[in-house]
């Protein structure tokens, strides 16, 4: 695609998104509120697994640590303005990435899972243990949800749906592209030959567990915005987001969008989206039809959506170009 | 004047002497070759002079300065360069992407969050440059893991380069190529390294006889002998040891 096409794409995808909630109406607009926090956190996920070559099952610390911070910020400080409640969650999950970051960086594999897996399983019993800070069992829920103020400039209602609707996509979309332009960074080309050979980055002059740290912090901060906007978006965090199951929200997601690109985990986030939307109404049973999902995805496209799409549109420029069915004559009939 | 030297180094593992009071001295400009039969703690020294481990005992010098012990990447900072016996390339990068982390590197471009890296054209200039320099221009869109194995083998070379080290220390550069591959290799690696002090492993007796300047031999994690070529080739005790293994 040149430069010219992308920008209408991107043009035409802003405005279907800014027209979105008076075409759609408010409940398919919480819908995808939702997705788009999802997509922030499994493209956050995306920059540890894709981009690093770190494997963690416990990436919902940082989802729940944004949560609470933001959640508590709002509950105890009179006032707290709006952005400075979300700065409390990217603060509140960057925090526990630099606590966790010493012990961390020097490991990769296994290791590396399974110590988040046992960290977030700390934080998940210490949010339910914690009564008189976290809320226990119920969490921490109706606080209130300030405006957006520019002092003398402007106040929006933030308990309108639509008008949150538009500062949630603000704030993901903008964190989207900041993640995005990361990885087109020379450090962004660090991070990726960390992955793949991490030994040879230390023989060519970089400090692996420096890069692994920050990379790590980055991509937490991240996952604390999503978090927060969630805590927001819902009136609620919950022990839940510290849950196995909102660990494995993103991998899953990741994996079936596909590892090997940005906007892998970000189709990811879209079609389980759809594929809630579509099972419920038929039945309870949600994650039967998205783990099976996962099973053919993970046996017949080990790269994910992005790379069934890429499949699928190699095979149809070559059918158009008659490629594809030269190819089949030759199958057939022998090469002439 | 010597850039790099070694003073009495030990390096044992789990008390397996691996190496035993290595004086290794190596003049600035020279190619120096290290020989040896399989097992007698080449690849060991190396990995102690470039900071994969710290030495048991003694110590390492590099422009003077002790450097016992330094990591790999304060190593290259300092200038010196590395590759690899098994190939050791960012596989999933392309050649060109695999040529520019030296070029970052060499240019202290690390934690830049500010600038796409395609957009900086001194950088793309300065990769592009060495791609043809190394005849990987044509391959340089190319994942390394997709290069033939010798070209596979030149990224490998040329990656310890592209950092523009004072110093290069190349662990057997040839290691599973053909004859006219090797012969490629020589006549790169002395187009590369010209200039530059060079330490290179090696078996082939023909590219070390090619090559150096200056061999040395080791031989159950010490030296035999060091000196220039002709001598090597008629000192008594490698002969014994070695060469004369290998020839008869």
């Amino acid at each position: 695609m040149n430069r010219r096409v992308k920008g209408i794409v991107w043009g035409v995808i802003l405005v279907i998104l800014a027209l979105y909630p008076w075409l759609f109406g408010i409940y398919f607009t919480n819908v995808i509120v939702t997705c788009a926090i999802f997509a922030l956190f499994a493209v956050s996920y995306n920059l540890l697994l894709g981009y690093t070559g770190l494997f963690s099952f416990g990436h919902a610390m940082f989802f729940g640590a944004g949560g609470y911070a933001t959640a508590l910020a709002l509950t105890h400080i009179e006032g707290c303005p709006l952005l400075v409640a979300l700065l409390f969650g990217f603060l509140g999950a960057v925090a526990l990435a630099l606590l966790l970051s010493p012990i961390v960086a020097r490991l990769a594999h296994s290791a590396f899972a399974m110590l988040h897996l046992a960290f977030s399983m700390l934080m998940y019993t210490l949010a339910l243990k914690l009564r008189g800070i976290t809320g226990g069992e119920d969490g921490i829920g109706g606080f209130p949800i300030p405006p957006f103020r520019i002092p003398g400039v402007v106040s929006v209602d933030m308990t309108d749906p639509l008008n949150f609707y538009y500062f949630a996509m603000a704030v993901l979309g903008g964190s989207l592209w900041v993640a995005w332009f990361l990885t087109k960074t020379p450090f962004g080309q660090i991070i990726v030959s960390v992955r793949d050979n991490a030994k040879r980055v230390d023989y060519m002059g970089f400090k692996v567990p420096q890069t692994k740290a920050i990379i790590y912090t980055l991509s937490c901060g991240f996952a604390g915005i999503a978090g927060s906007i969630y805590a927001m978006f819902q009136d609620l965090i919950s022990a839940a987001s510290f849950g196995i199951a909102q660990s494995f929200a993103p991998i899953v997601m990741t994996m079936v969008g596909g590892v090997i690109s940005f906007f892998g985990p970000i189709w990811g986030a879209v079609i389980f989206a759809v594929i809630e939307e579509l099972t419920t109404r038929y039945t309870e049973r949600v994650q039967l039809v998205e783990g099976l999902i996962l099973i053919i995805v993970i046996l017949f496209f080990p790269g994910g959506f992005i790379h069934l799409a890429a499949i699928v549109k190699g095979k149809w420029l070559g059918f158009i170009r008659g490629q594809w069915f030269g190819s089949i004559k030759g199958k057939w009939f022998g090469k002439q | 004047m010597n850039i790099l030297e070694t003073k009495g180094l030990y390096h044992d593992f789990n008390r397996l002497e691996v190496l035993f009071d290595v004086n290794l001295k190596v003049k600035e400009g020279e190619r120096h070759a290290i020989i040896g039969p399989n097992g007698a703690g080449k690849t060991t020294l190396f990995n102690v002079i470039t900071g994969t481990y710290a030495p048991s005992r003694g110590g390492v010098f590099f422009k003077g300065d002790e450097v016992t012990g330094a990591k790999p990447h304060r190593m290259v900072r300092l200038g010196m360069g590395r590759s690899f016996q098994i190939t050791s390339t960012f596989n999933r990068l392309t050649a060109f992407q695999n040529i520019r982390m030296g070029v970052l590197s060499r240019r202290g471009i690390r934690f830049n969050f500010f600038r796409k890296v395609d957009k900086m054209g001194d950088i793309t200039r300065e990769t592009d440059e060495i791609l043809k320099r190394i005849n990987l221009y044509g391959e340089r869109d190319l994942p390394a893991s997709a290069l033939s194995y010798g070209k596979h083998r030149s990224l490998e070379i040329s990656m310890a380069l592209a950092t523009d080290p004072d110093m290069v220390m190349l662990d057997e550069p040839t290691a599973g190529m053909s004859k006219d591959e090797t012969h490629y290799a020589v006549e790169l690696i002395r187009r590369l390294t010209e200039g530059k002090t060079a330490v290179i492993i090696e078996h082939d007796m023909d590219v070390v006889f090619s090559l150096a300047d200056h061999i040395t031999v080791l031989h159950l994690g010490t030296i035999l002998a060091s000196g220039p070529p002709d001598k090597i080739r008629k000192n008594k005790a490698v002969k014994d040891a070695y060469l004369g293994e290998m020839e008869g």
